[in-house]
């Protein structure tokens, strides 16, 4: 049955999104906030705001039973978890289930099974998802040369017993891999007392990619593309794109084809993105991991597709099918988003909440801003500090990427420090503008020349 | 305004200074009395606090009306919630005494009283979602 009442268990540029794309849909929203959300735009913009608990997430955005309790006693019969906080732990949809809320996302078995890394890849390696090449267990050195020279160099040793780094061993070449056994090996017994090592392909420039996906639950499933967000710092985005201009077509219709084969095998429900690492130099593609949640990064997607994924995920909710066929989704042109973050990146990317006293965005043709911000607004420090995300949409990727720079210059916010300089740096950088990066470039090439900048 | 006179952080570095007192000391408790404030620091297996002991007393002997004269505390809400009930108004409470209940999906929590007095008014309707903060109920304090 069609959702009459939508709880939004998220907070800002997100929960903003969701009310709006409710509200589109002629449902009710009722959002909640913590007592330091009080007067966000949100709460301002939904029909009701429900506080929660204190500022503190633990107490509020991470407590399942005050959200579901909240949600139910509010009259609503759908909840959107939006992204973080609760939004991939099974524990919410089974709250929902008991109290008979549709949950926007999949089935709470299906967010287990894809929460277990071993679960998920041995669902992908049975749906014929292409894994990282490895071995299983090397006994030896001489093992470790054979397996070498079978997975292809540089390959990485590691200890089976291991985790953060400890036991872990690069070898270029079949001297290396031996040598790197007896070490990884003995890393691996001080470490953990027990030296088993398997092994893997290192790709030491690779990129990320992931597919955007959206299921009806019932085995049929759509794909709205892949995006690049190659542009991490520690494991963080900050700049997406779709599509990955770096791949052949022949390629992208083999990953779009994985994601949608894997997705299908477990009845995938709602929105969904499959990750995958890609290496460049290869041309191929392995799995990571599928987050089981609308990501950040979902509006690229929008972009190119103009197709709104948000209310899809909320009409899917609410029992209806997918709302297109797959030869309905065109994509066209470029599109790219920058995440802005209130931090001052000359100090370390130090998180500088505070209250904004200007905040003038730009505007104009394929200009697309994803905020909760606005002069006044204030910026907590008790969660992350994304003030918005700016996405530009052109013919190409030139295009896309000049468009980007000129909305940057026209963006004017004060009152707190932004990552708006070191988006406009990176995307004017030679290595951006050729496409020539990986998931490490920004760490490895980029910020080490624009802290010397900065000083 | 210089911090150092703000009679707030004042007082809260007297009390340090009295909590400093008697961890150095061999002392079990200190009872303070002095012109406008009354202040008990027990260690653990002190003794019992004497301003406790008054004042359930003095609350039960007073007639409601006598008590309506001191200052009122807003009973809040811990979280977001469902007030099942709340004691009826008119109703002498002492200091930790049950005086609603409040409910989280099937679960039911005490709320007590954070002191002693009557209750004289309430905020909330029982079977009402209630924020987190919001006031379910006053208490006046015994005078």
């Amino acid at each position: 049955m069609a959702i009459k009442r939508l709880f939004i268990a998220n907070r800002g540029e997100i929960a903003l999104r969701i009310v709006r794309a409710a509200q589109a849909l002629n449902i009710e929203t009722v959002v909640a906030v913590s007592d330091a959300d009080r007067d966000t735009a949100a709460a301002r913009q939904a029909d009701r705001a429900v506080v929660l608990g204190p500022a503190a997430a633990a107490k509020s955005y991470l407590d399942p039973r005050l959200i579901v309790h909240a949600a139910k006693e509010s009259g609503c019969d759908g909840l959107h978890p939006g992204y973080g906080f609760l939004s991939e732990r099974a524990i919410l949809p089974r709250l929902c289930a008991e109290h008979g809320i549709a949950f926007v996302g999949p089935e709470p078995d299906v967010i287990d099974t894809l929460g277990d890394k071993l679960r998920a890849r041995a669902m992908a390696r049975a749906a014929g998802v292409p894994l990282v090449p490895g071995s299983d267990c090397v006994a030896s050195a001489a093992d470790a040369r054979r397996e070498g020279d079978r997975i292809g160099y540089p390959v990485l040793l590691k200890a089976s017993a291991g985790g953060g780094g400890r036991g872990m061993v690069i070898a270029n070449n079949g001297d290396e891999a031996e040598a790197g056994f007896h070490r990884a090996s003995a890393e691996a017994v001080a470490a953990f007392g027990d030296g088993t090592l398997f092994m893997e392909r290192f790709v030491p420039e690779a990129r990320h990619v992931e597919v955007q996906l959206m299921g009806d639950g019932k085995g049929q499933v759509l794909h709205f593309g892949e995006r690049d967000c190659s542009v991490q710092r520690r494991y963080q985005k900050l700049i997406e794109e779709a599509p990955c201009a770096a791949m052949s077509d022949d390629l992208r219709a083999q990953l779009h084809q994985s994601a949608v084969a894997l997705a299908a095998s477990v009845n995938y429900r709602n929105a969904g993105t499959a990750e995958f690492l890609f290496d460049v130099q290869r041309q191929e593609f392995y799995f990571i991991e599928v987050n089981a949640r609308i990501q950040v990064e979902h509006p690229v997607s929008e972009m190119i597709s103009g197709f709104d994924l948000v209310q899809e995920q909320i009409r899917i909710a609410g029992g209806a099918g997918l709302s297109v066929a797959q030869q309905d989704v065109v994509l066209s042109g470029h599109a790219i988003e920058c995440r802005i973050n209130a931090e001052d990146a000359s100090r370390d990317f130090l998180p500088s909440p505070g209250r904004v006293t200007r905040w003038e965005p730009p505007q104009g043709e394929g200009i697309r801003l994803d905020s909760h911000m606005s002069a006044g607004a204030m910026i907590p420090p008790f969660y992350d500090s994304m003030v918005g995300k700016l996405i530009v949409h052109a013919a190409t990727r030139a295009d896309a990427i000049a468009r980007l720079s000129a909305a940057i210059d026209d963006f004017v916010v004060e009152g707190v420090p932004t990552t708006l300089d070191l988006h406009r740096a990176i995307i004017a950088h030679p290595d951006f503008v050729a496409n020539r990066i990986h998931t490490r470039w920004l760490e490895q090439v980029f910020l080490p020349g624009f802290g010397k900048k900065a000083a | 305004m210089s911090l150092e006179k703000d009679p707030a952080i004042q007082a809260i570095t007297d009390v340090r200074a009295l909590l400093d007192t008697l961890l150095s000391s061999g002392w079990q408790e200190l009872h303070v009395v002095s012109d406008d404030t009354e202040i008990f620091l027990a260690r653990k297996g002190g003794g019992p606090n004497p301003m406790r002991a008054i004042a359930p007393a003095s609350a039960a002997a007073a007639p409601a009306a006598l008590a309506a004269a001191g200052p009122e505390t807003a009973v809040k809400a811990p979280h977001v919630a469902t007030l099942v009930d709340a004691l009826p108004v008119g109703t002498v409470v002492t200091a930790g005494q049950k005086v609603a209940t409040v409910r989280v999906l099937d679960e039911s929590e005490t709320i007590e009283a954070p002191i002693s007095g009557t209750i004289i008014r309430h905020d909330a309707a029982a079977g009402e979602l209630v924020d987190y903060g919001a006031t379910l109920l006053n208490i006046q304090a015994a005078a």
